[in-house]
């Protein structure tokens, strides 16, 4: 292979993870769609596709490896193909957590906690993902920290949403008499927060990778 | 500083004296595995020609003690050129000119009072392509040691034990040392000279590309064979190979064209995230 294949073999890694990214956050918006809307048919198309997301995961994972093994990459190559490396393993996770939230689609019921705004939470983690992905696409060192940044605000949401449904949990006094509906409801609410706030963290995770993969700088990473 | 090292007039027992004394004065070769290595060779400002031309541009650079040391950078950098240096292989060249310092324990290795027979006792040389003498292997090794008259003031057997187990080669050719040298194989017969150069037991060992005439298997015998020299010897190494420096130094030297040094760093580091552009561009390829 010549080094210009080499070059065009970096640029189409970087886009096929662009492209894997793109169908990871169609899946979690369809995902939230469903949730909100109570449309089964919706959850069960994303649940059905989650196949293709790690069929897409483990060839772009091939695609690294075969970078490493045959093109012995060093500097900035090489934290490019290892950020990429571990930023489709994020992507899959999250399209995992997509595929939890299609399920719980069919098994919770929303209106219970009117007050909790899950379409908002979701919303918000999808766009944070969007900015960490559009960070890696453009090296963007200054983007990669804002992501991080609104990893907070995130986790606040969640934290109060999970309160919410504790409180409602007590005031019920479902505690002394529960019954197997509302446990599920309860169950599938804190899942769902539980989820939502895990894709926030993988987001803040590909930020890390990219302030890795353009500066060396692993201060994002944990 | 001497043009060349034609002029120096000092006995071998002068420059041993030098040498000896300013090694003794130094820090002590004890240190622990965090404790920073001493400098064994430094190199201030130098400048070497060829003629009119300009082979290495100001390099400054300290070699430090018992570790590996790699030299990589483009054909025509220098390399090999500062790589000759250290020891004056470079002296029977009689248009190169040697301008700044260059220091072996602090003795300045062109002073006229230093020998370079007796220099080379302490720095010895490793060349590209196994060349053992037309002799047989014990007489290989034990070549140097007659040459400087030391034959009688060690144990020859055991010295050429010594060096043959040193070099990975004693258990490959214990029962076969009057055979030929040149009856080995390419990795043995370069290894073969590795126990040729550390049989009089200099204190720096000099590779010139040593495995890159070798097959891959060879190749990885002579890298491991660095890797155990280290703990006794320093070892300088110019290189073609990439990955093998990378593999195998601790220290990395970037030369590139015009005789530059431009990067030396930590391996690891001139590896993962070369401080200058240019380096980046070479050693991913991208460079020319």
């Amino acid at each position: 292979m010549s080094r210009n294949d080499y070059q065009q073999q970096l640029e189409r890694l970087r886009e096929d993870v662009l492209e894997m990214s793109d169908v990871v956050c169609l899946r979690l918006r369809k995902a939230l769609e469903a949730l909100e809307t109570k449309d089964e048919a919706l959850a069960e198309d994303v649940i059905t596709g989650d196949h293709e997301i790690n069929e897409l995961y483990l060839e772009l994972e091939g695609d690294c490896i075969d970078l490493l093994a045959l093109q012995q990459p060093v500097a900035g190559d090489l934290r490019f193909i290892a950020a990429s490396f571990k930023i489709i393993t994020d992507l899959e996770r999250i399209a995992d957590l997509a595929t939890n939230l299609g399920k719980y689609t069919r098994w919770a019921d929303r209106d219970r906690y009117p007050d909790i705004d899950i379409r908002h939470i979701g919303t918000e983690t999808v766009d944070m993902l969007e900015a960490a992905m559009a960070a890696y696409a453009s090296d963007d060192v200054d983007a990669a920290y804002d992501v991080a940044a609104k990893d907070e605000r995130i986790d606040d949401l969640c934290e109060r949403a999970s309160e919410v449904v504790v409180r409602d949990l007590l005031e019920t006094e479902a505690v002394i008499a529960p019954d197997d509906a509302l446990l599920d409801d309860v169950e599938r609410m804190l899942l769902t927060i539980r989820d939502l706030e895990r894709v926030g963290d993988h987001a803040v995770n590909i930020a890390a990778r990219t302030l890795y993969m353009v500066e060396n700088d692993d201060e994002l990473i944990f | 500083m001497a043009t060349n090292g034609k002029a120096d007039t000092s006995s071998e027992e002068e420059t041993e004296t030098i040498i000896s004394t300013a090694i003794e004065t130094g820090e002590s070769r004890d240190r622990g595995p965090t404790e920073s290595p001493r400098t064994v060779v430094t190199a201030r400002d130098l400048d070497v020609y060829y003629g009119q031309e300009r082979a290495l541009d100001g390099v400054d650079i300290e070699i430090p003690e018992n570790r590996v040391t790699a030299i990589i950078g483009p054909s025509g950098c220098g390399k090999s050129t500062f790589l000759r240096c250290i020891n004056r292989m470079n002296d029977g060249i009689d248009a190169c000119r040697v301008d700044g310092e260059l220091r072996f324990h602090g003795t300045d290795v062109y002073d006229q009072g230093i020998d370079p027979v007796a220099l080379r006792r302490k720095i010895g040389m490793v060349f590209q392509k196994p060349n053992p003498f037309p002799k047989s292997i014990y007489d290989n090794v034990a070549y140097g040691l007659r040459v400087q008259g030391r034959a009688g003031e060690v144990d020859l057997d055991a010295a050429v034990e010594r060096a043959l187990r040193s070099a990975a080669l004693w258990d490959e050719v214990k029962d076969q040392l009057d055979s030929s040298g040149l009856d080995l194989s390419g990795g043995q017969q370069q290894r073969l000279c590795i126990a040729r150069a550390i049989a009089p037991d200099p204190e720096v060992i000099l590779m010139d590309e040593p495995a890159s005439a070798l097959d891959p298997i060879a190749t990885a015998k002579v890298e491991d064979l660095i890797d155990d020299l280290a703990e006794e010897y320093t070892v300088v190494i110019v290189t073609h190979n990439m990955q093998q420096a990378a593999r195998i130094s601790d220290r990395t030297a970037v030369f590139l064209t015009g005789g530059e040094l431009v990067e030396f760093d930590d391996t690891a580091k001139v590896f993962e995230n070369p401080d200058h552009d240019r380096v980046e561009d070479y050693i991913t390829g991208k460079f020319g």
